[in-house]
């Protein structure tokens, strides 16, 4: 893959993909901090206009025109707001009506009209505001009269049509093979997407359409689900027979739909800290990204090109200083749970070390949730607010912002250790005795297990294993049809092809693939159909289409990232399923190509024109297209919001592929990614690079002395950030040698475990041995079972009872007594 | 078939003669006490007197109005086969070959994984059978004493979708659907039904008023209602 060489000699031998800023990369160690605060997703407003393409501008006059018509049609002012409520719901009511004709042109006026009075009527509008109190109001009316469903149906009708339509003319695919499908899907994202929006607004009128938005989206429609119809269209696109389908739209919706379906990252908190209770698990109190809030990302970057770090021994100095400054901002949350278990590394800390810091953090940590909650409006609140505030107090001694943690396994391995070292030989399966050991470890003993931490993962596997030795006597139990068990099971059969179509469009959307390599066409949806003929033209759609590929790149990684986390936590194996196929489909060498870019200049990307976005580009007067024009907007923010939420979606997909899996580490070095990361660390934002710092803690030891000798601010600023583990020796590892190939076996067991998870709770067949089955006893369950007997028996069996039966004695009592 | 001195079974045993069928006294819907009450009290307002449309739709107090929409429609598609029997006669493939009623619009049947153009007297077989396959589907509809929102909110497509049946009738069957609506009355109360609980807005039942029409054509029912 596009990896580059050996990071140890610098960036100076990097050969490949686009490095236009190379020699301007020391200039950036200067980069601002990012005030990004990394969220599900980005505003409603921002998350609306990302739906549409530049080039699908003069569509939206289409959609006035069949307002305007119908409205004339129906003997109604073409003005929505002058209607009276049951007047606008007549109006519905009739253009679902509509969606019922055979003509394909009644139909899709219809969608249009309806499609105009879900963006808000926006050609009544003076405001923006105005635009979306309509484009609310609408939708939910929308919504309670069953526009959801009818345009699902719609999607089905229209996806067979457009197919048939697109496969009798072989063309170069363009915006107008797929108008109708991208009509439609428009509606069905704006009615996900407020409803989103609705379900954070906790105190909602339409609370009630919420919920049943959510139950209806759980619900089949037809056949399957809508996200696994989703799904399927993404992999008919990747098959290659259904060129033109909008996949922007598509990716879009799917994520909005699993978003409000399963739930954002509250939701995933709340049920991890219900599911830790029902098994009896102390709750979690560390919560990943609000700690990381408090962070400032490591200022300068610890790493540009290795040469120049060395050479530089004044820039270190002042690196150690501002890592002292950092330290004072560490905080540590208490009650909040965390969300993101991904995440830990480890070193070793005395014993009272964390109730000291616990401690001393907690009256921050209460100043710092007030200001979160009194304005949550403000995503960029807390950074502000942390900029503002006066310089942070003098450094406290040994402030490591996250508890350390041991599991249960690094006990056991300690105590056997010590017990053949002292007592001479092992107790398997004892976690108890300590007798004949010295007092210094029992006090070990002792402080490893007050940082034990079990996490649901390990109960779950657990359990299974139970399940698996004695299926009969503690037997599973029904399974709770949470949101996630039921998308998984209705995912399982074509789970694969899924992820590796997710991937591909991946691929094909990452900015370092070259073009033409990739014989799907993630285009179709943006390229209109005759090409631009002023230089201002194709400037336009030279950034329509980098706009367009970054949005797929954001709904692809954010739909992966969602489905990792909630398969997760509804059952472990669930996750190492899905985690699987994303390795065997290549996923690792893909985020890792993705990286190998300047990441710098994708942070800053500015593929956007503000006056083009929706509904700026439909409300008040238009400008002509102008090279200002292009420029306008704010640079105030010095990043694209969308690539860094996709970068730090990528970084969390692979911690999660990776995280206590040996051989897919051994793949991060195979694949050579320190240098990459390395790089990556340039991006001064905290949770950006404390995803990073995991992932070079975790093949530290692999690295070798070399690149440890070189690296140590890397390593400094691993320690300072991630997690602690107890009795890890991540940075020196010196027993690399002694195992290296159990690697391989891990994973085969895993897999076994999880074909074996997967069989038992979802094949069809009962796939009991045959003695576990019960014998069936109940004699009219066997006189009901059907036997095929032959013709010749049939006419014979009076014979065949004669001689088997009547004449062959059994003495029954013998059978019993025997 | 009152039996004993006070159990009073009512049902049609096998063998019950026409006249005998469903000859029980009424019971007072608080002594209902099965899970099918709902259903077999509309049955039994509709057997008193099918043209009173007031007394039909008139709900029970403290009756839950989703459970009441559903029982409704379920009657509604039920009684429908009746008409569907008396189209089939007349409604060929060969001659309604799509579902019309006056415009010339013609609808898709939304039965199909793929809705597509049936014959009217195919719509409606598909329609009902649609009707009838949602209505007791086990997941949408698991309990008849308490529904979901999200399954009352599935029964508006499933009206209109029944309402063309009538249409279909009216405008091309008109003889048979006289016929019929003169015994059950039922387009009537559909239309009432649909109005009261504004599931079909008043400019799509593109039927005329029924009663305003008498004069015209053979009385359509007792303008009673």
């Amino acid at each position: 893959m596009g990896t580059n060489g050996n990071g140890r000699r610098g960036g100076t031998k990097l050969p490949d993909v686009r490095r236009p800023m190379e020699e301007g990369d020391c200039i950036d160690m200067e980069s601002p901090e990012l005030d990004f605060v990394y969220d599900d997703c980005d505003t409603q407003a921002n998350e609306i206009a990302e739906l549409y393409s530049y080039t699908e501008h003069p569509e939206f006059q289409h959609n006035v025109k069949a307002f305007e018509e119908i409205m004339d049609e129906f003997n109604y002012p073409p003005s929505w707001q002058r209607l009276t409520n049951t007047q606008q719901r007549t109006v519905v009511m009739k253009l679902l009506e509509h969606l019922d004709v055979a003509v394909s042109e009644i139909r899709m006026r219809a969608t249009r009209c309806i499609l105009y009075l879900a963006q808000g009527c926006w050609a009544e509008m003076q405001s923006d505001a105005e635009q979306a109190h309509w484009a609310r109001v609408n939708i939910m009316t929308l919504y309670d009269m069953g526009t959801f469903a009818a345009f699902v149906e719609l999607l089905n009708l229209e996806i067979v049509r457009s197919s048939a339509a697109v496969a009798s003319r072989k063309l170069a695919e363009s915006l107008a093979d797929s108008t109708n499908l991208r009509v439609i899907l428009s509606v069905l994202y704006l009615i996900t997407e407020h409803m989103r929006t609705e379900k954070e607004n906790v105190d909602t009128e339409y609370a009630h359409l919420v919920k049943t938005f959510k139950e209806e989206i759980g619900s089949p429609f037809g056949e399957e689900m809508l996200p696994v119809k989703l799904l399927g269209m993404v992999t008919q696109l990747c098959a290659g027979t259904t060129p033109h389908f909008p996949m922007k739209k598509v990716l879009l919706l799917l994520w909005k739909i699993l978003l409000v379906y399963l739930g954002g990252t509250k939701e995933l908190k709340k049920r991890k800290a219900r599911l830790r209770e029902k098994y009896g698990l102390p709750p979690v109190t560390e919560d990943t990204l609000e700690i990381i809030k408090s962070m400032r990302s490591s200022s300068p970057p610890p790493s540009a090109a290795d040469m120049l770090e060395n050479q530089n021994p004044g820039q270190r100095k002042l690196k150690e200083n501002e890592r002292a400054l950092r330290r004072q901002t560490f905080m540590k949350q208490t009650s909040l749970d965390e969300s993101d278990e991904q995440i830990f590394v480890d070193k070793e800390e005395t014993g009272n070390g964390s109730e000291d810091y616990s401690m001393e953090f907690q009256s921050m940590s209460s100043d710092n949730i007030q200001n979160a909650n009194t304005n949550p409006n403000c995503p960029y609140y807390m950074y502000i607010k942390r900029f503002d505030s006066p310089p942070p107090p003098p450094p406290l001694p040994r402030s490591l912002p996250w508890r350390s943690k041991v599991r249960q396994k690094d006990i056991d391995m300690f105590l056997d250790n010590v017990r053949i070292k002292f007592v001479g030989y092992s107790l398997p399966g004892d976690r108890q005795t300590i007798a004949g050991l010295p007092q210094p470890i029992h006090e070990g003993i002792e402080i490893l297990k007050k940082h034990m931490y079990t996490s649901l993962a390990e109960v779950q596997a657990e359990r299974e294993f139970e399940i698996a030795r004695s299926p009969l006597t503690r037997g599973e139990k029904d399974v709770e049809e949470t949101e996630a068990e039921i998308l998984y099971k209705a995912m399982l059969p074509n789970l694969p092809q899924y992820m590796i179509a997710l991937l591909k469009i991946l691929l094909a959307a990452t900015p370092t693939s070259t073009a033409k390599t990739y014989s799907m066409n993630i285009m179709a949806d943006v390229l209109p159909e005759e090409m631009p003929m002023t230089v201002l033209q194709s400037l336009k759609l030279g950034i329509d289409v980098n706009r367009h590929k970054e949005i797929i790149v954001k709904a692809v990684t954010a739909i992966l990232l969602l489905l990792l986390k909630h398969f997760k936590l509804n059952h472990v194996y669930q996750f190492e399923f899905m985690s699987q196929h994303l390795v065997f489909a290549n996923c690792m060498p893909l985020v890792l190509k993705f990286f190998n870019q300047n990441i710098l200049s994708y942070i800053g990307a500015k593929n956007s024109i503000p006056i083009f976005d929706f509904p700026a580009c439909v409300i008040g007067e238009q400008p002509e297209l102008t090279k200002e024009c292009l420029d306008i907007g704010d640079s105030s923010v010095p990043y694209s919001w969308r690539n860094v939420f996709s970068c730090i979606n990528l970084l969390r997909i692979l911690n999660k592929l990776t995280k206590w899996k040996n051989a897919r580490i051994m793949m991060l070095v195979v694949f050579k990614s320190a240098p990459i990361l390395k790089r990556t660390l340039k991006v001064r934002h905290a949770l950006m690079q404390f995803y990073v710092l995991k992932l070079l803690k975790m093949q530290t030891k692999y690295l070798g002395r070399q690149w440890r000798k070189t690296n140590m601010k890397t390593i400094s600023a691993i320690y300072s950030k991630v997690r602690h583990r107890l009795n890890d020796d991540w940075a020196f590892g010196n027993e690399v040698d002694a195992r290296p190939w159990d690697f391989q076996d891990e994973e085969c067991a895993l897999r076994v475990s999880v074909d074996r998870f997967n069989q038992r709770r979802y094949s069809s067949v009962v796939d009991l041995d045959g003695d576990l089955t019960p014998v069936d006893t109940d004699i009219n369950s066997v006189l009901d079972t059907i036997i095929d007997l032959d013709e010749e028996f049939k006419l014979n069996y009076e014979l065949w009872l004669e001689q088997e039966v009547y004449n062959n004695e059994i003495n029954w009592d013998v059978l019993l007594s025997t | 078939m009152a039996d004993g001195v006070q159990v009073l079974l009512r049902r049609n045993r096998p063998g019950s003669k026409t006249k005998d069928f469903c000859r029980w006294p009424d019971e007072p819907f608080e002594e209902m006490d099965s899970t099918l009450a709902v259903q077999q009290f509309i049955q039994q307002t509709i057997r008193r007197d099918p043209a009173n449309l007031e007394a039909i739709l008139k709900m029970p107090e403290a009756q839950d109005e989703g459970v009441w929409k559903y029982e409704h429609l379920r009657q509604f598609c039920m009684e429908l086969n009746g008409l569907a029997v008396r189209l089939q006669s007349e409604c060929k493939p060969e001659t309604c070959t799509q579902m019309t009623a006056t415009e010339q619009w013609i609808f898709l049947c939304a039965a199909h994984k793929t809705p597509k153009e049936c014959p009217a007297i195919d719509y409606t077989r598909h329609t009902l059978d649609g009707a009838a396959c949602l209505l007791n589907s086990n997941k949408y509809f698991p309990s008849r004493v308490s529904i979901k929102e999200s399954s009352v909110a599935k029964l508006g497509s499933v009206c209109r979708r029944v309402y063309r049946i009538f249409s279909h009738a009216y405008f091309h069957h008109r003889a048979i659907f006289d016929s019929f609506e003169k015994e059950t009355h039922l387009c009537k109360r559909f239309t009432y039904f649909v109005t009261k609980y504004s599931i079909i807005s008043k400019e799509i039942l593109i039927l005329p008023k029924l009663d305003d029409e008498t004069p015209i054509t053979q009385p359509v029912g007792e303008s009673e209602a």
